[in-house]
Protein backbone atom coordinates (compact mmCIF):
# COMPACT_ATOMS: atom_id res chain seq x y z
CA UNK A 1 0.00 0.00 0.00
CA UNK A 2 1.43 3.74 -0.60
CA UNK A 3 1.71 6.10 2.13
CA UNK A 4 -0.95 8.29 0.24
CA UNK A 5 -3.58 5.03 0.64
CA UNK A 6 -2.33 4.63 4.28
CA UNK A 7 -3.13 8.21 4.92
CA UNK A 8 -6.54 7.71 3.73
CA UNK A 9 -7.17 4.64 4.96
CA UNK A 10 -6.74 5.67 8.72
CA UNK A 11 -8.36 9.15 7.72
CA UNK A 12 -11.51 6.93 6.29
CA UNK A 13 -11.45 5.26 9.81
CA UNK A 14 -11.41 8.04 12.46
CA UNK A 15 -14.15 10.05 9.63
CA UNK A 16 -16.33 7.49 10.54
CA UNK A 17 -16.20 7.19 14.33
CA UNK A 18 -17.12 10.95 14.10
CA UNK A 19 -20.87 11.19 13.96
CA UNK A 20 -20.63 14.20 11.17
CA UNK A 21 -18.44 16.15 13.89
CA UNK A 22 -16.07 18.50 11.51
CA UNK A 23 -12.81 19.34 13.62
CA UNK A 24 -11.93 22.86 13.40
CA UNK A 25 -8.62 22.65 15.31
CA UNK A 26 -5.90 19.97 15.67
CA UNK A 27 -3.93 19.72 19.24
CA UNK A 28 -0.95 17.69 19.43
CA UNK A 29 -0.38 17.07 23.39
CA UNK A 30 2.90 17.21 24.72
CA UNK A 31 4.64 15.04 27.45
CA UNK A 32 2.78 15.66 31.08
CA UNK A 33 0.83 18.37 29.03
CA UNK A 34 -2.48 15.71 28.83
CA UNK A 35 -5.18 17.39 30.97
CA UNK A 36 -6.06 19.63 28.17
CA UNK A 37 -8.13 16.41 27.09
CA UNK A 38 -10.24 15.69 30.18
CA UNK A 39 -11.13 19.43 29.58
CA UNK A 40 -12.97 17.81 26.03
CA UNK A 41 -16.60 17.69 26.51
CA UNK A 42 -18.84 14.83 24.70
CA UNK A 43 -15.43 12.86 24.15
CA UNK A 44 -14.92 10.22 21.10
CA UNK A 45 -11.69 8.59 21.86
CA UNK A 46 -10.28 6.69 19.38
CA UNK A 47 -7.45 4.50 20.18
CA UNK A 48 -4.56 4.63 17.89
CA UNK A 49 -3.93 0.73 17.92
CA UNK A 50 -7.76 0.49 16.28
CA UNK A 51 -6.69 2.95 13.65
CA UNK A 52 -5.01 0.59 10.66
CA UNK A 53 -1.36 1.58 9.61
CA UNK A 54 -1.01 3.68 13.07
CA UNK A 55 1.75 2.92 15.01
CA UNK A 56 1.26 2.60 19.32
CA UNK A 57 3.21 5.52 20.84
CA UNK A 58 5.49 4.13 23.24
CA UNK A 59 6.72 7.23 25.30
CA UNK A 60 6.59 7.30 29.07
CA UNK A 61 3.65 9.22 29.99
CA UNK A 62 2.62 9.30 26.32
CA UNK A 63 -1.35 7.69 25.38
CA UNK A 64 -2.35 6.93 22.03
CA UNK A 65 -5.67 8.06 21.74
CA UNK A 66 -7.67 10.56 19.39
CA UNK A 67 -9.93 12.77 21.40
CA UNK A 68 -12.36 14.38 19.17
CA UNK A 69 -15.09 16.45 21.23
CA UNK A 70 -16.32 20.38 22.34
CA UNK A 71 -13.02 22.64 23.76
CA UNK A 72 -14.52 26.21 24.43
CA UNK A 73 -17.25 25.99 21.89
CA UNK A 74 -15.59 24.32 19.14
CA UNK A 75 -15.10 20.97 17.62
CA UNK A 76 -11.70 19.48 18.28
CA UNK A 77 -9.21 16.75 17.59
CA UNK A 78 -6.63 16.33 20.43
CA UNK A 79 -3.87 13.90 19.98
CA UNK A 80 -3.04 12.57 23.35
CA UNK A 81 0.27 11.16 22.61
CA UNK A 82 2.25 11.75 19.81
CA UNK A 83 4.83 9.63 18.18
CA UNK A 84 8.50 9.99 18.33
CA UNK A 85 11.49 9.80 15.44
CA UNK A 86 13.57 8.10 18.51
CA UNK A 87 11.11 5.58 19.02
CA UNK A 88 12.54 4.07 16.00
CA UNK A 89 9.61 5.35 13.40
CA UNK A 90 10.07 6.22 10.18
CA UNK A 91 9.32 10.28 9.26
CA UNK A 92 6.24 8.92 7.35
CA UNK A 93 4.55 7.40 10.51
CA UNK A 94 6.28 10.30 12.75
CA UNK A 95 3.58 12.92 11.00
CA UNK A 96 0.80 10.10 9.79
CA UNK A 97 -1.53 11.51 12.52
CA UNK A 98 -1.31 15.01 11.28
CA UNK A 99 -1.58 14.33 7.66
CA UNK A 100 -4.71 12.40 9.31
CA UNK A 101 -5.57 15.61 10.95
CA UNK A 102 -5.32 17.80 7.66
CA UNK A 103 -7.37 15.17 5.76
CA UNK A 104 -10.39 15.56 7.94
CA UNK A 105 -9.98 19.56 7.47
CA UNK A 106 -8.87 20.76 10.65
CA UNK A 107 -7.87 24.54 10.02
CA UNK A 108 -6.04 25.24 12.88
CA UNK A 109 -2.90 23.07 14.42
CA UNK A 110 -2.24 23.45 18.10
CA UNK A 111 1.27 21.47 19.29
CA UNK A 112 2.72 21.85 22.70
CA UNK A 113 5.72 20.18 23.86
CA UNK A 114 8.04 19.68 27.04
CA UNK A 115 11.78 21.13 26.38
CA UNK A 116 14.86 22.46 27.56
CA UNK A 117 15.89 25.87 28.39
CA UNK A 118 19.24 26.50 26.60
CA UNK A 119 18.25 30.74 26.77
CA UNK A 120 20.23 31.15 29.68
CA UNK A 121 17.20 33.58 31.25
CA UNK A 122 14.31 30.70 31.05
CA UNK A 123 13.65 28.92 34.16
CA UNK A 124 11.63 25.85 34.53
CA UNK A 125 7.62 26.01 34.36
CA UNK A 126 7.93 28.85 32.03
CA UNK A 127 5.99 28.61 28.91
CA UNK A 128 7.59 29.70 25.82
CA UNK A 129 5.35 30.43 22.28
CA UNK A 130 7.39 28.95 19.80
CA UNK A 131 7.95 31.95 16.95
CA UNK A 132 10.10 29.88 14.67
CA UNK A 133 12.45 26.89 14.85
CA UNK A 134 15.25 24.99 13.78
CA UNK A 135 14.78 21.53 12.53
CA UNK A 136 18.11 19.21 12.80
CA UNK A 137 15.46 15.24 12.97
CA UNK A 138 15.06 14.66 8.89
CA UNK A 139 12.99 16.63 7.30
CA UNK A 140 9.47 14.62 6.58
CA UNK A 141 8.56 15.56 3.43
CA UNK A 142 11.60 14.09 1.76
CA UNK A 143 10.23 11.07 -0.64
CA UNK A 144 8.10 11.78 -3.57
CA UNK A 145 5.77 14.58 -3.30
CA UNK A 146 2.38 14.14 -1.84
CA UNK A 147 0.71 16.98 -4.11
CA UNK A 148 -2.73 16.72 -2.72
CA UNK A 149 -1.47 18.33 0.40
CA UNK A 150 1.14 20.80 -1.03
CA UNK A 151 3.67 21.87 -3.35
CA UNK A 152 6.84 20.33 -3.85
CA UNK A 153 8.98 23.41 -1.82
CA UNK A 154 6.94 24.87 0.49
CA UNK A 155 7.87 27.85 1.96
CA UNK A 156 8.69 28.08 5.78
CA UNK A 157 8.91 32.06 6.03
CA UNK A 158 6.29 31.76 8.96
CA UNK A 159 5.89 28.38 10.09
CA UNK A 160 3.88 29.95 13.24
CA UNK A 161 1.33 32.25 12.76
CA UNK A 162 1.94 35.82 13.41
CA UNK A 163 -1.75 36.41 14.15
CA UNK A 164 -2.34 33.64 16.66
CA UNK A 165 1.15 34.87 18.69
CA UNK A 166 -0.45 38.12 18.93
CA UNK A 167 -3.32 36.64 20.20
CA UNK A 168 -1.65 34.54 22.76
CA UNK A 169 0.17 37.67 23.90
CA UNK A 170 -2.66 39.67 24.40
CA UNK A 171 -4.45 36.68 25.90
CA UNK A 172 -1.64 36.00 28.34
CA UNK A 173 -1.43 39.46 29.64
CA UNK A 174 -5.29 39.78 30.30
CA UNK A 175 -4.51 36.50 32.65
CA UNK A 176 -1.48 37.26 34.17
CA UNK A 177 0.50 34.69 32.08
CA UNK A 178 3.81 35.10 31.62
CA UNK A 179 5.06 33.94 28.50
CA UNK A 180 8.83 34.04 26.51
CA UNK A 181 9.34 34.49 22.94
CA UNK A 182 11.91 31.60 21.38
CA UNK A 183 13.11 29.57 18.86
CA UNK A 184 12.90 25.99 19.38
CA UNK A 185 15.86 23.80 18.34
CA UNK A 186 14.62 20.32 17.57
CA UNK A 187 16.81 17.09 17.31
CA UNK A 188 16.58 13.38 17.86
CA UNK A 189 16.92 12.48 20.92
CA UNK A 190 16.80 10.26 22.85
CA UNK A 191 19.67 10.42 24.88
CA UNK A 192 19.67 14.42 26.60
CA UNK A 193 21.65 16.60 25.35
CA UNK A 194 25.19 17.63 26.75
CA UNK A 195 26.24 20.76 28.54
CA UNK A 196 28.48 21.47 25.03
CA UNK A 197 25.41 20.44 22.72
CA UNK A 198 23.20 23.25 24.71
CA UNK A 199 25.99 26.10 24.44
CA UNK A 200 25.98 24.59 20.82
CA UNK A 201 22.22 24.69 20.25
CA UNK A 202 22.09 28.69 22.12
CA UNK A 203 24.94 30.00 19.69
CA UNK A 204 22.84 28.85 16.79
CA UNK A 205 20.24 30.81 18.02
CA UNK A 206 17.81 28.37 19.97
CA UNK A 207 15.90 29.20 22.95
CA UNK A 208 14.36 25.54 23.66
CA UNK A 209 15.57 21.86 22.54
CA UNK A 210 12.98 19.31 22.15
CA UNK A 211 12.61 15.49 20.47
CA UNK A 212 9.26 16.48 18.47
CA UNK A 213 7.16 18.76 16.87
CA UNK A 214 8.98 20.55 13.99
CA UNK A 215 8.15 17.42 12.00
CA UNK A 216 4.33 18.00 12.69
CA UNK A 217 4.63 21.45 11.93
CA UNK A 218 6.17 21.19 8.55
CA UNK A 219 3.87 18.90 7.47
CA UNK A 220 0.70 21.13 8.64
CA UNK A 221 2.48 23.90 7.01
CA UNK A 222 2.91 22.15 3.79
CA UNK A 223 -0.87 22.07 3.75
CA UNK A 224 -0.96 26.12 4.37
CA UNK A 225 -2.67 25.30 8.04
CA UNK A 226 -1.88 28.09 10.65
CA UNK A 227 0.44 26.42 13.45
CA UNK A 228 0.45 27.87 17.30
CA UNK A 229 3.30 26.32 19.65
CA UNK A 230 4.36 25.88 22.80
CA UNK A 231 6.60 24.99 24.92
CA UNK A 232 7.27 23.97 28.46
CA UNK A 233 10.56 24.27 29.98
CA UNK A 234 10.66 21.18 31.93
CA UNK A 235 14.85 21.84 32.56
CA UNK A 236 17.31 24.19 32.32
CA UNK A 237 20.51 21.87 32.05
CA UNK A 238 22.39 24.77 30.19
CA UNK A 239 24.50 26.36 32.79
CA UNK A 240 25.55 23.06 34.77
CA UNK A 241 29.12 22.43 33.81
CA UNK A 242 28.89 22.41 37.92
CA UNK A 243 30.39 19.15 39.07
CA UNK A 244 27.78 19.26 42.37
CA UNK A 245 24.88 20.34 39.94
CA UNK A 246 21.96 17.72 40.71
CA UNK A 247 18.32 17.96 38.74
CA UNK A 248 15.55 18.51 40.94
CA UNK A 249 12.98 16.31 39.51
CA UNK A 250 10.38 16.75 42.25
CA UNK A 251 10.53 20.61 41.48
CA UNK A 252 10.52 20.06 37.81
CA UNK A 253 7.02 17.79 38.16
CA UNK A 254 5.39 20.74 39.73
CA UNK A 255 6.56 23.36 37.82
CA UNK A 256 5.70 21.67 34.56
CA UNK A 257 2.37 20.78 36.25
CA UNK A 258 1.52 24.20 37.21
CA UNK A 259 2.95 25.44 33.64
CA UNK A 260 0.51 23.01 32.22
CA UNK A 261 -2.26 24.37 33.85
CA UNK A 262 -1.72 27.72 32.51
CA UNK A 263 -0.99 26.50 28.99
CA UNK A 264 -4.49 24.30 29.12
CA UNK A 265 -6.12 28.29 29.82
CA UNK A 266 -4.18 30.08 27.06
CA UNK A 267 -5.14 27.19 24.93
CA UNK A 268 -9.08 27.40 25.46
CA UNK A 269 -8.96 31.20 25.48
CA UNK A 270 -7.49 31.17 22.48
CA UNK A 271 -9.72 28.21 20.98
CA UNK A 272 -12.98 30.54 22.28
CA UNK A 273 -11.95 33.29 20.06
CA UNK A 274 -11.19 31.55 17.00
CA UNK B 1 32.78 -7.12 -5.67
CA UNK B 2 30.97 -4.61 -4.45
CA UNK B 3 27.55 -5.39 -6.37
CA UNK B 4 27.54 -1.16 -6.24
CA UNK B 5 30.64 -1.02 -8.60
CA UNK B 6 29.68 -3.50 -10.74
CA UNK B 7 26.79 -1.01 -11.40
CA UNK B 8 28.94 2.08 -12.11
CA UNK B 9 31.22 0.24 -14.31
CA UNK B 10 28.33 -1.90 -16.26
CA UNK B 11 26.54 1.52 -16.64
CA UNK B 12 30.10 3.38 -17.35
CA UNK B 13 30.82 1.42 -20.06
CA UNK B 14 27.41 1.54 -21.52
CA UNK B 15 27.80 5.56 -22.06
CA UNK B 16 30.88 4.47 -23.45
CA UNK B 17 29.60 2.49 -26.22
CA UNK B 18 26.76 5.41 -26.88
CA UNK B 19 29.87 7.87 -27.58
CA UNK B 20 32.07 6.16 -29.79
CA UNK B 21 36.11 7.26 -30.09
CA UNK B 22 34.86 10.59 -27.90
CA UNK B 23 36.89 10.69 -24.65
CA UNK B 24 34.90 13.51 -22.28
CA UNK B 25 36.88 15.16 -20.27
CA UNK B 26 35.10 17.59 -18.55
CA UNK B 27 31.84 16.76 -16.35
CA UNK B 28 29.11 19.50 -15.59
CA UNK B 29 26.31 19.16 -13.69
CA UNK B 30 23.47 21.80 -15.28
CA UNK B 31 21.63 22.65 -12.10
CA UNK B 32 19.17 25.38 -11.92
CA UNK B 33 20.54 28.07 -13.94
CA UNK B 34 22.67 26.48 -16.35
CA UNK B 35 20.28 24.67 -18.07
CA UNK B 36 20.74 26.76 -21.13
CA UNK B 37 23.87 25.38 -21.50
CA UNK B 38 23.18 22.18 -23.01
CA UNK B 39 22.05 23.92 -25.84
CA UNK B 40 25.55 25.42 -26.26
CA UNK B 41 26.91 21.63 -26.89
CA UNK B 42 27.77 21.02 -30.25
CA UNK B 43 27.55 17.35 -31.57
CA UNK B 44 25.42 15.80 -29.35
CA UNK B 45 24.58 12.62 -28.51
CA UNK B 46 22.04 12.14 -25.75
CA UNK B 47 21.38 9.64 -23.81
CA UNK B 48 18.37 9.54 -21.41
CA UNK B 49 18.69 8.22 -18.01
CA UNK B 50 15.90 6.07 -18.89
CA UNK B 51 17.62 4.12 -21.38
CA UNK B 52 20.32 3.44 -18.42
CA UNK B 53 19.06 0.73 -16.57
CA UNK B 54 19.12 0.75 -12.68
CA UNK B 55 19.66 4.63 -13.13
CA UNK B 56 17.51 6.64 -10.88
CA UNK B 57 14.98 9.16 -12.82
CA UNK B 58 14.66 12.79 -11.41
CA UNK B 59 11.56 13.72 -10.13
CA UNK B 60 12.31 17.62 -9.89
CA UNK B 61 10.36 20.20 -11.25
CA UNK B 62 12.28 21.73 -14.46
CA UNK B 63 14.93 18.91 -14.35
CA UNK B 64 15.38 16.99 -17.20
CA UNK B 65 17.05 13.56 -17.10
CA UNK B 66 19.79 12.60 -19.75
CA UNK B 67 23.64 12.72 -20.16
CA UNK B 68 24.54 14.88 -23.08
CA UNK B 69 27.78 14.20 -25.01
CA UNK B 70 29.13 16.93 -26.85
CA UNK B 71 31.41 19.31 -27.88
CA UNK B 72 31.82 22.73 -25.79
CA UNK B 73 34.72 25.32 -25.89
CA UNK B 74 36.96 22.81 -27.92
CA UNK B 75 36.34 20.44 -25.02
CA UNK B 76 34.27 16.98 -25.33
CA UNK B 77 32.35 17.41 -22.24
CA UNK B 78 29.44 15.11 -20.53
CA UNK B 79 26.50 16.90 -19.03
CA UNK B 80 23.83 15.96 -16.37
CA UNK B 81 20.75 17.84 -17.55
CA UNK B 82 18.95 17.16 -14.44
CA UNK B 83 20.46 15.67 -11.30
CA UNK B 84 19.18 13.26 -8.32
CA UNK B 85 17.99 14.71 -5.50
CA UNK B 86 18.51 13.46 -1.60
CA UNK B 87 14.74 14.98 -1.02
CA UNK B 88 13.20 12.62 -3.63
CA UNK B 89 13.89 10.26 -1.84
CA UNK B 90 16.54 8.50 -3.31
CA UNK B 91 19.32 7.28 -1.04
CA UNK B 92 22.63 8.47 -1.19
CA UNK B 93 24.15 6.40 -3.29
CA UNK B 94 21.79 6.60 -5.91
CA UNK B 95 22.17 10.61 -5.36
CA UNK B 96 25.51 9.98 -6.35
CA UNK B 97 25.43 7.28 -9.17
CA UNK B 98 25.81 9.67 -12.10
CA UNK B 99 28.65 11.81 -10.76
CA UNK B 100 30.65 7.73 -10.43
CA UNK B 101 29.66 6.91 -13.60
CA UNK B 102 31.13 10.02 -15.11
CA UNK B 103 34.45 9.41 -12.78
CA UNK B 104 33.95 6.09 -14.85
CA UNK B 105 33.51 7.55 -18.29
CA UNK B 106 37.12 9.47 -17.35
CA UNK B 107 36.03 13.11 -16.56
CA UNK B 108 39.11 14.80 -15.48
CA UNK B 109 37.23 17.88 -13.93
CA UNK B 110 33.68 18.74 -12.58
CA UNK B 111 31.59 21.44 -12.77
CA UNK B 112 28.39 22.02 -10.53
CA UNK B 113 25.78 24.35 -10.74
CA UNK B 114 22.63 25.19 -8.20
CA UNK B 115 20.26 27.66 -7.18
CA UNK B 116 20.75 28.93 -3.68
CA UNK B 117 19.06 31.28 -1.02
CA UNK B 118 21.48 33.58 0.00
CA UNK B 119 21.55 33.79 3.96
CA UNK B 120 24.87 35.96 3.54
CA UNK B 121 22.61 39.42 4.32
CA UNK B 122 24.68 41.83 1.64
CA UNK B 123 23.67 38.92 -1.34
CA UNK B 124 20.88 39.62 -3.73
CA UNK B 125 18.40 38.06 -5.77
CA UNK B 126 20.09 37.29 -9.03
CA UNK B 127 23.87 37.40 -7.81
CA UNK B 128 26.06 34.93 -8.38
CA UNK B 129 28.39 33.04 -6.15
CA UNK B 130 31.91 31.14 -6.62
CA UNK B 131 31.46 28.10 -4.09
CA UNK B 132 35.02 28.41 -2.00
CA UNK B 133 33.71 25.93 0.42
CA UNK B 134 30.71 24.34 1.82
CA UNK B 135 29.26 23.01 5.05
CA UNK B 136 27.78 19.34 4.24
CA UNK B 137 24.29 19.01 6.16
CA UNK B 138 23.26 16.30 4.15
CA UNK B 139 24.20 12.59 5.18
CA UNK B 140 27.70 12.09 3.56
CA UNK B 141 27.45 9.91 0.57
CA UNK B 142 31.03 7.92 1.37
CA UNK B 143 28.93 6.48 4.10
CA UNK B 144 29.30 2.32 3.66
CA UNK B 145 31.93 0.12 2.56
CA UNK B 146 34.95 2.33 0.99
CA UNK B 147 35.42 1.96 -3.04
CA UNK B 148 39.03 1.48 -2.82
CA UNK B 149 39.12 1.79 -6.81
CA UNK B 150 37.53 5.21 -6.59
CA UNK B 151 39.68 6.80 -3.12
CA UNK B 152 40.87 6.34 0.01
CA UNK B 153 38.33 5.73 2.88
CA UNK B 154 39.25 8.84 4.13
CA UNK B 155 39.48 11.66 1.75
CA UNK B 156 40.82 14.79 2.19
CA UNK B 157 38.63 17.61 2.19
CA UNK B 158 41.36 20.72 2.79
CA UNK B 159 39.91 22.42 -0.75
CA UNK B 160 36.78 20.91 -2.21
CA UNK B 161 36.61 23.39 -4.69
CA UNK B 162 39.80 23.93 -6.78
CA UNK B 163 41.92 27.30 -6.03
CA UNK B 164 43.55 27.77 -9.56
CA UNK B 165 39.57 26.87 -11.21
CA UNK B 166 38.28 29.57 -8.90
CA UNK B 167 41.35 32.21 -9.62
CA UNK B 168 40.21 31.31 -13.49
CA UNK B 169 36.65 32.45 -12.62
CA UNK B 170 37.54 35.54 -10.81
CA UNK B 171 39.96 36.54 -14.11
CA UNK B 172 37.07 35.17 -16.50
CA UNK B 173 34.85 37.48 -14.17
CA UNK B 174 36.69 40.72 -14.27
CA UNK B 175 37.55 40.46 -18.13
CA UNK B 176 33.34 39.85 -18.91
CA UNK B 177 32.41 42.10 -15.97
CA UNK B 178 30.53 39.55 -14.35
CA UNK B 179 30.35 40.25 -10.51
CA UNK B 180 31.27 37.32 -8.41
CA UNK B 181 30.65 36.84 -4.39
CA UNK B 182 32.83 33.94 -2.99
CA UNK B 183 31.23 32.19 -0.35
CA UNK B 184 30.38 29.08 1.87
CA UNK B 185 27.37 26.80 0.62
CA UNK B 186 25.86 24.93 2.87
CA UNK B 187 23.55 21.81 1.75
CA UNK B 188 20.58 20.93 3.69
CA UNK B 189 18.29 18.54 2.85
CA UNK B 190 15.04 20.34 2.48
CA UNK B 191 12.68 20.23 0.62
CA UNK B 192 10.85 23.02 2.93
CA UNK B 193 12.61 25.83 2.56
CA UNK B 194 14.08 27.65 5.29
CA UNK B 195 12.87 28.98 8.45
CA UNK B 196 14.13 32.68 9.38
CA UNK B 197 15.50 30.56 12.39
CA UNK B 198 17.33 28.39 9.97
CA UNK B 199 18.58 31.02 7.51
CA UNK B 200 20.44 32.95 10.86
CA UNK B 201 21.68 29.60 12.00
CA UNK B 202 23.04 29.13 8.72
CA UNK B 203 24.46 32.63 8.87
CA UNK B 204 25.72 32.04 12.17
CA UNK B 205 27.96 28.95 11.00
CA UNK B 206 29.17 30.55 8.44
CA UNK B 207 26.88 29.70 5.84
CA UNK B 208 26.51 32.42 2.90
CA UNK B 209 23.67 30.99 0.54
CA UNK B 210 22.11 27.07 1.15
CA UNK B 211 20.88 24.41 -0.96
CA UNK B 212 19.63 21.20 -0.91
CA UNK B 213 22.08 18.94 -3.27
CA UNK B 214 25.70 19.56 -4.80
CA UNK B 215 27.36 18.18 -2.18
CA UNK B 216 26.71 14.68 -2.31
CA UNK B 217 28.34 15.35 -5.94
CA UNK B 218 31.34 17.56 -4.55
CA UNK B 219 32.57 14.68 -2.11
CA UNK B 220 32.46 12.04 -4.59
CA UNK B 221 34.65 13.68 -7.47
CA UNK B 222 37.07 14.75 -4.36
CA UNK B 223 37.07 11.14 -3.06
CA UNK B 224 38.84 10.28 -6.54
CA UNK B 225 40.47 13.34 -6.74
CA UNK B 226 38.61 15.30 -9.22
CA UNK B 227 39.08 18.42 -9.23
CA UNK B 228 35.71 20.66 -8.89
CA UNK B 229 34.44 24.11 -9.69
CA UNK B 230 31.16 24.98 -7.78
CA UNK B 231 28.96 28.50 -8.82
CA UNK B 232 25.40 29.32 -6.71
CA UNK B 233 22.90 31.47 -8.66
CA UNK B 234 20.95 33.28 -5.55
CA UNK B 235 17.12 33.60 -5.92
CA UNK B 236 16.08 34.13 -2.95
CA UNK B 237 17.31 36.01 0.08
CA UNK B 238 17.13 34.74 3.82
CA UNK B 239 15.68 37.52 5.77
CA UNK B 240 15.84 36.96 9.63
CA UNK B 241 12.41 38.83 10.41
CA UNK B 242 10.11 38.77 7.71
CA UNK B 243 7.52 41.83 8.00
CA UNK B 244 3.78 40.48 8.17
CA UNK B 245 3.29 41.95 4.51
CA UNK B 246 6.27 40.28 3.01
CA UNK B 247 5.79 38.40 -0.11
CA UNK B 248 8.29 36.07 -1.83
CA UNK B 249 7.13 37.86 -5.35
CA UNK B 250 8.11 34.26 -7.57
CA UNK B 251 8.03 36.41 -10.76
CA UNK B 252 11.25 38.91 -10.13
CA UNK B 253 12.92 35.69 -8.59
CA UNK B 254 12.39 33.89 -12.31
CA UNK B 255 13.24 37.11 -13.64
CA UNK B 256 16.44 37.72 -11.81
CA UNK B 257 17.46 33.72 -12.47
CA UNK B 258 17.47 34.11 -16.01
CA UNK B 259 19.21 37.32 -16.23
CA UNK B 260 21.56 35.37 -14.06
CA UNK B 261 22.06 32.45 -16.05
CA UNK B 262 22.87 34.04 -19.09
CA UNK B 263 26.00 35.42 -16.97
CA UNK B 264 26.31 32.31 -15.68
CA UNK B 265 26.60 30.46 -19.18
CA UNK B 266 29.03 32.85 -20.42
CA UNK B 267 31.29 32.71 -17.02
CA UNK B 268 31.13 29.00 -17.32
CA UNK B 269 32.11 28.61 -21.17
CA UNK B 270 34.67 31.04 -21.46
CA UNK B 271 35.97 29.04 -18.44
CA UNK B 272 36.13 26.04 -20.36
CA UNK B 273 38.06 27.73 -23.62
CA UNK B 274 40.55 28.24 -21.12
CA UNK B 275 41.42 25.04 -19.59
CA UNK B 276 44.07 22.76 -20.18
CA UNK B 277 42.46 19.38 -19.74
Amino acid sequence: MSYLETIHLAADLVKSRLNGRQPLVGIILGSGLGKLADEIEDPIVIPYKEIPGFPVSTAIGHKGNFIVGTLAGKTVIAMQGRIHFYEGYGMNMCVLPTRVMVCLGIKYLFVSNAAGGTNLAYKVGDLMIIKDHINLLPNPLIGPNLDEFGPRFPDMTRPYDPALIRQAVKIASEEGIPLQRGVYVAVTGPSYETPAEYRYFRSIGADAVGMSTTPEVIVARHSSIPCFGISVITDVAHATDDDDYVTDGEAIVKAADSAADKMTVLFKRMIAEL
Amino acid sequence: MDPRIETINRLASLVKSRIGDRQPVLGIVLGSGLGSLANSIEDQVVIPYRELPEFPVSTAVGHKGNFIVGQLGGKTVIAMQGRIHYYEGYGMDQVVLPIRVMIGVGIKTLIVSNAAGGTNLAYHVGDLMIIRDHINLLPNPLIGPNFDDFGPRFPDMTRPYDPALIRLAVQVGDELGIKLHRGVYVGGTGPSYETPAEYKYFRTIGGDAVGMSTIPEVIVARHAGVPVFGISVITNEAHDDYADDFVNDGEDVVKAANAAAERMTGLITNMIERMSL
